[in-house]
């Protein structure tokens, strides 16, 4: 079974671009993914295509694939959509490694693309819901907000947490996001500015909420076979995982963790011959701040209810032991929920070859990313090195 | 007209031992008070003649919702299993529609049988009444149902009229509900009615919203007190032996102009009304002005309801020990700015863009877990499952669940408060109208846990199984995990002009 690379990855800026297709979106991240190898590989040479997309908006939801590979001249290749809510990255990401691995392709395009602000806020909305449990859980008057609020509710119930610790999910991803030139919010805040938010579903406020975006984004993946053709930067896949969860959160048997999640985890970590105590770094799905203290206990991180404490010793800041979402997360980087996996391909490839500017770290070997579908329905983790710094 | 039923039957002594009498009593009002008060600042004045505040029902809270709240205390108060209920009558002026019955949805979230008779009476606040009157009727064996099986008629109503008009002013909410059945502790004595040309009074055209009258004053005076006197008069029975009298109140005045044709003192007909506090309860004034009266202590009590027309039915009530079980304190004033936001009369109700769609049949399809949260037991493991449809959560297997009846109890396992912005477009309507409202996780009771509150606290799920419940009722604000919580019916959503009524949780009381 030959080894997958990623060999480049590139993205547009999550954002607001309301007039701009996805179509222009999708080529923008293609050619920026182009840009960062050595020897880009022409258009032709691409075997094979998967395109993580939720339809947000219900443009081109047939076909969605093709529609966006031909625009930027890929043609006659297999390709399909993968939709896995906000997970749909991640999992397309994963397609690609199986192309790769079962040598039925050497070189495989994994993207993702979404544009949700040329909606009106109610017609968003219905596209944010149309992922949670639709027959029962949302007949409550619930979208994810509410659910990850739910799973909030239960935290501060069960551990030692308050909603301080949420705001320092904020503090410390803004301030890390304000580094990304990519970022949909750029900007600082205080823990003052992320505790005193208005509500948006209790206990959860604006700054526990990441925003919608726009935006695309694609990693090249080549085979062990073919890796040298294009480039010595390269970032070996080294572990995958993924799982399915219940997709309401009634029917799980803990609120305060998502299964989905650690089984993904355990599974990529066992690929990989890694623990989390070999992580240089991680990129973790923050929707919202509780996902963030969630994810660190799902992936290893820590033992349940110690969230908090990684937070507030700075642990996962740039300078800790292990940094989480140096690229600002979700909730500074921005979600734009098909592009949104992929994207975090993107800052893991940019740690691990250099090119991650004001936010580079040191001594990136290993590096995880975490793709998190609905409030758990879905969740993947891929586990990437740097074989470079191995040796 | 008189229509003696004490006697009718009287050679039969078998046939009067199974005629029904009354069994238990419930009554529900809103939570939500307008004050004349409040009224008056908007408007410089208040036409609603002694009242002090109106019962305002919430958002999502129709004349259905109200007589499922009052049905189901009723059916508690005379300890009546629903599943032997032979018949059901409600009477109301403002049913959700105007065609489209009420009783098939109001009979099964009360878990009654679909054998039994049901009756809808509309078209006059006397319709209250005549529920009675009409479950009363049902007496007359026939070979296709179980007569002597219990009947519950039910009162409902929420009268509207224009925003300057007294019928709005005066206008309040509320439910009552009877229990009828053999050998009951109260009695029926007597039944008339009388019914004389009257029109003018009170009227609502044909696909009109709002009811209003000419206010030609001492005309409808006379319409009032000449037709409920006719009423009364043809009764076997002694008005001013009542000590209680549960009159047709379109407001707080009209009762006591009757008074003195009547026979019975001003102290007798405030005991048996409740329009000072709730405002005109239109078809359930005077069943609700019973079930007060009863619960104030009132051993007689003639009962009197009125409608538009004009006609009138009377009887005579006693009793040794009826229960009564009510529920009418409010608890929040709203300003009349909120009141016209509760009402839906500001609002822009459900915005374009589309919501979760639960097609019409599919939902018919959930109708006894919607209604009656039925749940569902593996017959591999004997887990509980809800709703009781694909894979066993517990053993995996795929199996055809046997049905399990849950209490309808249960505790808050994780709960937010959705805000302002945060509803997804189905709900807006309650939202805008009604404010922020409590979403919860909810760990139903398992069957054999209907009385105990576990005093478990925190985010464990000990219940038998889980589901998702707005929680209402209540502050949305107050509600915590950890929380006692019990199933009432309310309004889930309007789609396609059709309300699905579902399942929310109340917090339980102490």
């Amino acid at each position: 079974m030959p080894d997958a690379y990623v060999i480049g990855a590139g993205q547009t800026a999550f954002g607001a671009f309301p007039e701009r297709s996805y179509r222009d979106l999708f080529r923008e991240a293609y050619e920026n993914a182009l840009d960062s190898v050595d020897r880009p590989p022409a258009t032709n040479e691409i075997d094979e295509a998967v395109v993580g997309s939720l339809g947000v908006g219900g443009r081109q939801l047939g076909l969605s694939g093709p529609a966006v590979t031909e625009h930027v001249g890929l043609h006659n290749v297999p390709c399909s959509r993968i939709e896995n809510a906000c997970a749909a990255g991640g999992s397309a990401v994963r397609q690609a490694l199986q192309a790769i691995e079962s040598g039925m392709a050497d070189l495989v395009l994994a993207g993702g693309y979404e544009v949700m602000s040329d909606m009106s806020d109610d017609v968003t909305k219905y596209w944010l819901g149309v992922s949670g449990e639709t027959e029962w859980e949302r007949l409550t008057g619930t979208t994810f907000s509410g659910v990850y609020a739910q799973m909030a509710s239960a935290y501060l119930a069960e551990y030692d947490a308050t909603v301080e610790d949420f705001g320092r999910v904020a503090v410390k991803n803004h301030e890390n996001g304000a580094k990304n030139p990519e970022a949909h919010l750029d900007f600082t805040c205080t823990l003052e500015d992320a505790v005193e938010a208005p509500a948006v579903a209790a206990p959860l406020n604006l700054y526990h909420c990441c925003p919608t975006s726009d935006g695309a984004a694609v990693a090249l993946l080549a085979s062990g076979d073919v890796v040298d053709e294009y480039t010595d930067e390269r970032v070996r896949v080294a572990g995958v995982g993924a799982a399915s969860g219940r997709v309401g959160l009634a029917d799980r048997e803990s609120y305060t963790a998502i299964p989905a999640s650690e089984t993904a985890a355990e599974t990529a970590y066992e690929r990989a011959g890694v623990g989390p105590e070999d992580l240089s770094f991680a990129e973790v799905h923050d929707c919202f701040a509780i996902a963030e203290l969630l994810a660190y206990e799902d992936l290893g991180f820590c033992d349940r209810g110690e969230a908090p404490r990684l937070l507030r010793e700075g642990v996962t800041d740039p300078d800790g032991d292990l940094p989480v979402n140096t690229s600002g997360g979700l909730k500074s980087k921005g979600h734009p929920i098909g592009a949104t996996g992929t994207g975090q391909v993107v800052e893991a490839f940019d740690q691990m070859t250099g090119l991650a500017g004001d936010r580079q770290l040191d001594d990136t070997r290993y590096g995880l990313t975490h793709n998190v579908g609905g409030s758990g329905g879905a969740a993947v983790v891929h586990v990437f090195e740097n074989e470079e710094v191995g040796r | 007209m008189s229509n003696d039923r004490a006697t009718d039957g009287g050679a039969d002594a078998t046939a009067d031992d199974a005629r029904r009498g009354i069994a238990g009593v419930g009554a529900y009002a809103p939570r939500f008070r307008l004050t004349a008060d409040a009224v008056t600042e908007a408007w410089g004045q208040f036409h609603g003649a002694g009242i002090s505040s109106t019962a305002v029902p919430d958002a999502d809270e129709d004349t259905l919702t109200m007589a499922h709240e009052a049905a189901s205390r009723a059916l508690s108060a005379a300890g009546v299993d629903p599943a032997s209920v032979a018949g059901l009558t409600i009477g109301t002026t403002t049913p959700p529609t105007e065609e489209e019955a009420m009783a098939p949805r109001l009979a099964s979230t009360l878990g009654l049988n679909e054998s039994i008779r049901s009756r809808q009476l509309t078209g006059s606040t006397r319709a209250g009444v005549d529920a009675l009157a009409a479950g009363l009727d049902m007496d007359a064996t026939r070979p296709d149902v179980d007569a002597a099986g219990p009947v519950l008629a039910v009162a409902s109503d929420a009268p509207r009229g224009a925003p300057d008009d007294e019928v709005e002013h005066a206008g309040g909410a509320g439910a009552a509900a009877l229990v009828l059945a053999a050998e009951a502790p109260g009695t029926v004595t007597d039944l008339a009615e009388h019914v004389s040309p009257y029109p003018g009074t009170r009227f609502r055209g044909r696909g009109e919203a709002e009811t209003t009258g000419l206010g030609v004053t001492s005309y409808d005076r006379t319409a009032f007190t000449e037709t409920v006197a006719a009423a009364v008069d043809a009764l076997d029975a002694d008005p001013a032996a009542a000590d209680a009298v549960a009159l047709q109140s379109p407001n707080g005045k009209l009762p006591y102009r009757a008074a003195g044709q009547l026979g019975v003192e001003t102290d007798a007909i405030h005991r048996g009304t409740a329009v000072g506090d709730l405002g005109d309860l239109g078809a359930a004034s005077p069943l609700f002005g019973l079930a007060a009266a009863i619960d104030d202590g009132a051993d007689r009590v003639l009962l009197v309801g009125y409608g538009s027309g004009g006609g009138a039915t009377a009887a005579e009530i006693t009793h040794d020990g009826i229960h009564v079980e009510m529920t009418r304190e409010g608890d929040e004033e709203l300003s009349y700015g909120e009141y016209l936001r509760m009402r839906g009369d500001v609002t822009a109700g459900e915005p374009a863009g589309g919501g979760a769609y639960v097609s019409v049949p599919s939902w018919r399809r959930t109708i006894p877990q919607r209604h009656r949260l039925r749940a569902g037991r593996c017959p591999d493991c004997e887990a509980l499952a809800f709703p009781p449809e694909g894979a066993c959560d517990d053993c995996g297997a795929l199996v055809e669940y046997e049905p399990a009846e849950l209490p309808g109890t249960g505790t808050v396992e994780a709960v937010t408060v959705i805000g302002q912005g945060g509803a997804p477009p189905e709900f807006i309507d309650q939202q805008t109208r009604s404010g922020a409202y409590a979403s919860a996780v909810v760990a139903l009771d398992e069957p054999d846990a209907a009385d105990g509150a576990d005093g478990e606290e925190g985010g464990t799920n000990d219940g038998a199984v889980s589901i998702p419940a707005q929680v209402v009722g209540t502050d949305p604000t107050d509600v915590a995990v950890g929380d006692r919580v019990a199933a009432t019916i309310r309004r889930i959503y309007t789609q396609e002009g059709v309300t699905r009524y579902g399942f929310k949780m109340q917090p339980m009381g102490e």
